[in-house]
């Protein structure tokens, strides 16, 4: 087939203080902030409209902060003190107590923007404790409208957006040591973009499509599958530090449809069955299915194992009222959710619900303030001089609330790097712009008829087959081969379209996150954090030599380096195990 | 493969499953659907009297965004046979040895 042309033959050049590359809420506060300091601010996304981009578009119910009541529980202070029990020793802990902080300010911004975080049936707040917390730190409430309401507000405080527009590689100085801008092109019309930028900051949320899942479709897929890695991907090829990749994050899931929220269904007090009709739970924990996620993922993964499957969610015992207000809620997580047991002609009510576990993503391997992705310090930067980071891309993330923190931090910090580079405003280098250019354009010259799905799913059997939720040196090993092998295909992949050339560079962020995860994962010589990282073959928890997080670098000459760090001293360690 | 042979290949294969059924009796040809579909699923024409278009079925998310915004109530998700009654044992996703 004959090579999709450009519409024009030249990119169009643009230029901004901030480029903040995805307008998810970590993107859409960085935004607000940066404009609050009088920047000039330009947000790109592949969604069509601010107001409909991102993960939480579709809604979302739940806001994480302390309020500064007079409960004693109720500070930031109180909060952080249980913080490093959560991270396990893989997160940055002055970069997560600034996140602590900036929670209840940024959660009264949210407030003053006009989202109302109040219960609708009360006007009060609704405030629940969750994750093992030590307060009631989660408000409820309906956020339907939430994402519409702040893209909105972002837009009208003076943010211009891009959009439809997937930014793939960042533009540095000749030394390679400052960001400078970034390109990018419409997945529409196929415009490009050169974007001039005294800081960039990414907030490209986390990985998906990267395992198999019950369905085998692989945008069925419980977080968000339009966010493939990219913003890692391009940081990583620049020299920028990556972190805790080799975690995974999986969840309970119908069989069928990979869906949020199952785990909480035993909150509520459904049973856990397998096919015996046994509650299983209680052999893996003594508060069984009231169990923590990791430890409920990793029972159901057991009782699989020994053929004890199909397994179900049994809600039938549950009083008349609580089944009525379960099926009420069902829908809040996922709008389709009450649809899809509709169509299956599945009462839950009175029928058990098959279930088992998700495809795998990466992010934050199921805990609050770790992240996996770019390294940060306490403003939001990067290694890379005028490169920041937030949300669920970056090593302190943790839902809407730590994103949205995190975000307006990253915000700030990209503004005061303005001031730093006033007098010197960094050359653009060509060198940089061209390997950008070409790298963008590539897979629509290609004509070898090597599909970007076909690709992909050959990365997704390897992760679910070696990577993924039981790993031995020997499967990583085999899977670090073949995915180096796939590397070198990648100049073959074909793409016709700008639509599909979005998907074909989305594959290589996702092989190329593949890799850093079996990486880190043959690594780190121990088990750590429930299902977030399983070695079969080292499967005690080590906490003399790997209380420390795994830090992933590419030097200038193209080679990968493993560092660590700790979570007091997040100077990164060359070697990182003792 | 020469185009030939592509086009005799995808005459085979099954036409893929439609996730998103648009009612051409009551969709008011308006661009919402497209504006706000996550993924650059659902395609429609501006200014012009013909249906939207489900470009790429097999990369729905099946979030209803789409069904959600839609001010004439014209759309429905559909499920696929392979979510609605899924055959793969979850053993499969657990991993394997190399040899």
């Amino acid at each position: 087939m004959s090579p999709t042309p450009w519409p024009s033959s030249e990119p169009k050049w643009l230029a901004t203080d901030v480029l903040v590359v995805g307008g998810g809420v970590a993107g859409c506060l960085a935004a607000i902030q940066a404009r609050d300091e009088g920047a000039a601010v330009l947000v790109a996304d592949k969604a069509k409209f601010l107001e409909r981009a991102g993960s939480v578009a579709g809604g979302v119910d739940q806001f994480m902060t302390p309020l500064n009541t007079e409960a004693e529980w109720d500070s930031p202070e109180h909060l952080m003190k249980f913080v490093p029990g959560l991270t396990d020793g893989l997160s940055d802990l002055d970069v997560a107590e600034r996140a602590v902080h900036e929670l209840p300010r940024v959660f009264q911004r949210l407030c003053d923007i006009g989202i109302d975080f109040t219960d609708p049936t009360t006007g009060e707040y609704f405030r629940t404790r969750a994750f093992g917390l030590p307060g009631e730190y989660h408000l409820n409430f309906d956020g339907s409208r939430f994402k519409y309401k702040l893209g909105r507000y972002t837009v009208g405080h003076g943010a211009k957006f891009l959009p439809r527009t997937m930014i793939t590689d960042l533009v540095t100085d000749a030394a390679g040591e400052r960001v400078v801008g970034a390109v990018g092109f419409n997945c529409r019309t196929g415009e490009r973009y050169v974007i001039r930028a005294r800081s960039v900051v990414v907030c490209t949320g986390d990985i998906n499509r990267i395992s198999r899942n019950i369905s085998g479709m692989p945008f069925d897929s419980w977080h968000f599958p339009y966010n493939t890695g990219d913003g890692h991907a391009m940081a990583f090829r620049h020299g920028v530090r990556l972190t805790n990749m080799e975690l995974v994050e999986a969840t309970l899931t119908p069989l069928g449809f990979s869906v949020q929220g199952t785990n909480s269904y035993a909150g509520q007090g459904a049973y856990f069955l397998n096919r015996h009709g046994e509650r299983f739970m209680f052999k893996y924990d003594p508060k069984g299915e009231k169990a923590r996620r990791t430890i409920l993922v990793n029972a159901v993964i057991e009782e699989v194992l020994a053929g004890n499957e199909p397994l179900y969610i049994d809600i039938r015992h549950l009083p008349e009222e609580q089944l009525d207000d379960f099926v009420r809620t069902l829908g809040v997580d996922r709008y389709t959710l009450p649809g899809y047991f509709a169509q299956r002609n599945l009462d839950i009510r009175k029928e058990l619900l098959p279930f088992g576990i998700s495809e795998m993503s990466i992010r934050r391997g199921g805990s609050y303030f770790r992240g996996s992705g770019l390294v940060v310090d306490t403003s939001g930067q990067t290694n890379l001089t005028g490169l920041y980071s937030a949300g669920d891309c970056s090593m302190v993330s943790g839902g809407i609330s730590v994103a949205a923190a995190m975000g307006a931090i990253a915000g700030r910090g990209a503004v005061e790097s303005l001031g730093a580079a006033e007098d010197e405003d960094a050359a653009l280098d060509p060198g940089s712009l061209d390997t950008a250019l070409a790298r963008m354009e590539e897979p629509l010259l290609s004509n070898s008829g090597r599909r970007w799905s076909d690709f992909e799913d050959d990365v997704r059997a390897l992760v679910t087959d070696f990577v993924g939720m039981r790993r031995t040196e020997k499967g990583l090993r085999h899977a670090r081969e073949r995915l180096r092998a796939l590397a070198a295909e990648e100049g073959e992949l074909d793409a016709t379209g700008f639509h599909e050339l979005m998907r074909t560079l989305e594959s290589k962020s996702i092989r190329l996150a593949a890799e850093l995860m079996t990486e880190a994962a043959l690594h780190r010589t121990e088990s750590r954090s429930g299902a977030a990282h399983r070695r079969l073959d080292h499967p005690e928890t080590d906490d003399l030599h790997w209380k420390r997080a795994i830090v992933l670098r590419q030097s200038a000459q193209g080679e990968l380096a493993l560092e660590s760090m700790t979570e007091r001293e997040p100077e990164v360690a060359v070697g990182g195990q003792a | 493969m020469t185009t030939d042979t592509a086009a005799a290949g995808a005459a085979a294969a099954p036409a893929p499953h439609n996730p998103i059924d648009v009612d051409p009796e009551t969709c008011v040809r308006c661009m919402i659907c497209d504006y706000v579909c996550p993924g650059d699923v659902i395609h429609k024409e501006p200014r012009s009297k013909s249906l939207p278009v489900i470009a790429y079925p097999d990369e729905c998310w099946y979030c209803g965004l789409c069904e959600q915004a839609c001010p004439a109530d014209a759309i429905t998700v559909v499920f696929p046979e392979n979510m609605l009654a899924p055959t793969t044992p979850v053993t499969s996703l657990l991993g394997r040895d190399p040899e």
